[in-house]
């Protein structure tokens, strides 16, 4: 097990195209770090850079303190897991799992049992005479993983290894891969562009928009406390609500105005904004934090426009400013469309958001 | 209403009468011209050469000896006519022996003759029949015509050359092509077919000139070098998109596992590539092995089969039979190993199944 450093990493495609832009990272040992982001966003990038699959522009990787930027991937003692599984097809399962070890000439007796562990641990005993054509793509998935643990690497990186699975499949493997994940304690580097896997994996989010680094946190961290507009955006289904407001000071109180409300900050809140010079900002609220109240707590109130139960819980869809504002409520009471609604806001679970650079202000 | 429901079921059954005529005349276009070389093959030399042409050689020639003006007079049935046509008359037995053997098929010793001849004094004419001798046209071939054995040695010894040639080669080109991001690329893989739209002929003079500089003129690695370089193209191609169609990431999976780059091409690409390498070495074997023309031109004692085959059909010895039974030896290989490789043509176009 080992950790990984990231040093300043550039990645230009030709001249004009940055897909990784100046990245710097520390990942520690044993640690399950997700790269997010949506498609183009320079994550599967990184993660060849990491691999050696991709050359470096600029800046360096070090595994272990030790400089692999230049490094061909074989030297580097890691495993991939592929989006596409890349199985090889002319071998059983037994030698796509065996070959690797062969390659760092293992001998015979340690190769059989490894595959065997390796072929446990995933549960593809069964199938270890197995051809990957007479396989199902679920069943693919584990010999590709368990190719990248039997080789014991040093990190263990996956491209996007779920995407290819049906929804059902997907979240039962994400569950076992993160058991697996605790019992080997392996240094893991995850992409995906899946909010919900992110969520569920990791231990830390790397969210990534146009090879950037937008935000490094736990999924506490980037669901709570999301850095800008864009993550607050990206993270969460449904995701967060933006109301354009107005800041004016009345009474020696901050007043949030909008043309449906008006009211007064928390002292917490208001403290974040004290030294904020512009009049308008954005706020951020999550579905959860708008809540039903009777009409004597309300700072504003509305007609539902529909509801979608849920089992569970309800979301509730409200216009506001011409813009959909969703709301999830407990399952009861029902509330029909139509129907007048009375909300606050939990006004320790709000966020604001500069208007013209998307960051959060603290 | 059941009426119009009439006129569409007689509509469908139009329609699939012409369907299968089309069929059955696709067919005869290619089955025609196949069946007619390999009756001719065994035809003899009377047979190939009378009119109308019969479609399937005679199992036994029915004879007529009598005595003629020079000595004795030989008739032969003519299946068309239905009666008995003179063809020779000589008193020298070992030129009718001759004869009958090579211009009716049937083996006739000298002694079979006398025999005949005895039989004379009792009853005139005489009636007997032989067995005719339906690979007489490919003995023959093999007697007649110059050095045909070793010519098909050379001739698969080109084939052989062309094949690694243009496979090393063009397979090399086609990798590249398919797995490398590199200006002008496209206009190179598509230049690569400038060559094939030259017809040979009209470079045979340069090519004869530079083939004897370099001193391979009449030498098989000569003309497989002419061929290589047309069929090269082609296996690019091919090549190309059977290389594109192995998903990159088997090879990068390779590398990440442990293996160089060389390792990850021969252990995991080579062999998925394969069947589709087989299938364009058809293609060059086959291009190899047929062509003619350029060889006519490029060999001067040392012709391959293709050229033997052709000169066995032109000129004062040429026969048409003879011929048929060349094309069908020729053809030989070719069906064979084509047989052996045709489930793999299929993967030639890309579709390799993984």
């Amino acid at each position: 097990m080992a950790t990984l450093e990231l040093i300043h990493v550039t990645k230009r495609f030709g001249k004009k195209v940055v897909a990784v832009d100046d990245f710097s990272l520390r990942v520690e040992d044993g640690e399950f770090l997700v790269l997010l982001g949506p498609s183009g966003c320079g994550k599967t990038t990184t993660l060849r850079m990491i691999a050696g699959l991709e050359e470096v522009t600029e800046g360096r990787i070090l595994i272990d303190g030790e400089d692999v930027t230049d490094l061909p991937p074989r030297k580097r003692n890691v495993s991939m897991v592929f989006q596409n599984y890349a199985v090889w097809p002319h071998m059983t399962v037994y030698d796509n799992i065996a070959y690797p070890l062969r390659l760092k000439r293992v001998d015979k007796k340690t190769i059989d049992e490894t595959v065997r562990e390796a072929a446990r641990m995933t549960k593809i005993e069964e199938l270890l005479d197995r051809y990957p054509s007479q396989l199902s793509g679920g069943q693919q998935q584990r010999v590709a993983v368990a190719r990248a643990l039997a080789v014991k690497p040093k990190l263990f990186l996956m491209d996007e290894p779920l995407s290819n699975l049906d929804a059902k499949l997907r979240v039962a493997t994400r569950t076992e891969l993160k058991a697996i994940h605790e019992k080997t304690g392996a240094t893991t580097i995850f992409v995906t562009h899946d909010q919900s896997e992110a969520m569920s994996l990791a231990d830390r989010i790397v969210i990534m928009r146009d090879g950037k680094i937008e935000q490094i946190g736990t999924p506490d961290d980037v669901y709570h406390r999301s850095a800008s507009i864009f993550v607050a955006d990206f993270i969460g289904t449904p995701p967060t609500n933006f109301i354009d407001v107005e800041v004016q000071v009345r009474d020696d109180q901050i007043h949030l105005v909008n043309p449906y409300f008006d009211f007064p900050l928390n002292p917490e809140n208001a403290a974040k904004l004290r030294d904020y010079p512009k009049r308008e900002l954005i706020l951020g609220v999550r579905p959860e934090n708008i809540v039903l109240v009777s009409e004597d707590e309300a700072i504003f109130s509305t007609q539902c426009l529909v509801s979608e139960p849920q089992g569970s819980h309800q979301i509730i869809a409200i216009e506001l400013d011409g813009k959909i504002i969703k709301i999830v409520a407990p399952a009861y009471p029902k509330v029909r469309s139509g129907e007048t609604i009375h909300l606050n806001f939990k006004q320790e679970a709000i966020a604001f958001f500069d208007k013209d650079t998307g960051r959060r202000i603290e | 209403m059941s009426t119009r429901r009439q006129w569409l079921k007689i509509l469908r059954g139009a329609q699939m009468m012409l369907f299968y005529l089309v069929v059955i005349t696709l067919v005869f276009v290619i089955i025609g011209p196949v069946f007619f070389v390999v009756s001719l093959s065994f035809l003899s030399a009377r047979e190939a050469y009378s009119y109308p042409l019969p479609l399937l050689p005679a199992l036994t020639v029915r004879y007529q000896l009598t005595h003629g003006e020079r000595g004795y007079m030989l008739s032969v049935y003519d299946r068309v006519e239905k009666e008995y046509i003179p063809v020779l008359d000589t008193d020298d037995l070992e030129k009718m022996a001759t004869y009958m053997r090579s211009r009716l098929g049937t083996s006739v010793t000298v002694q079979d003759i006398e025999a005949q001849i005895a039989r004379l004094q009792q009853e005139d004419p005489v009636y007997f029949t032989k067995r005719a001798n339906l690979l007489h046209n490919y003995t023959t071939f093999f007697q007649i015509t110059r050095d045909a054995v070793p010519s098909l040695i050379r001739s698969l010894q080109i084939c052989a050359l062309t094949i690694l040639i243009s496979l090393s080669i063009g397979g090399m080109a086609g990798y590249a092509f398919a797995r490398y991001q590199f200006a002008g690329r496209d206009l190179l893989k598509f230049s690569a077919l400038f060559v094939r739209m030259f017809p040979g002929i009209a470079i045979a003079l340069p090519m004869v000139i530079i083939l004897a500089k370099m001193g391979f003129y009449d030498r098989p690695i000569g003309l497989s070098l002419v061929y290589a370089v047309g069929n090269i193209a082609l296996t690019v191609w091919i090549t190309a998109s059977i290389f594109m169609g192995i998903p990159e990431s088997l090879e990068e999976a390779a590398e990440v596992f442990g293996a160089t780059r060389l390792q990850a091409f021969l252990r995991i690409t080579l062999p998925l590539a394969l069947p589709g390498l087989a299938a364009a070495a058809m293609y060059a074997f086959l291009g190899a092995w047929n062509e003619t023309v350029a060889a006519l031109i490029l060999t001067q004692f040392n012709p391959t089969f293709s050229v033997v085959v052709y000169q066995s059909l032109v000129g004062a010895t040429g026969q048409i039979n003879l011929a048929a039974a060349g094309g069908i030896v020729m053809a030989i290989p070719t069906v064979t190993f084509t047989y052996f490789i045709r489930r793999y043509i299929r993967q030639m176009w890309g579709g390799v199944t993984l």
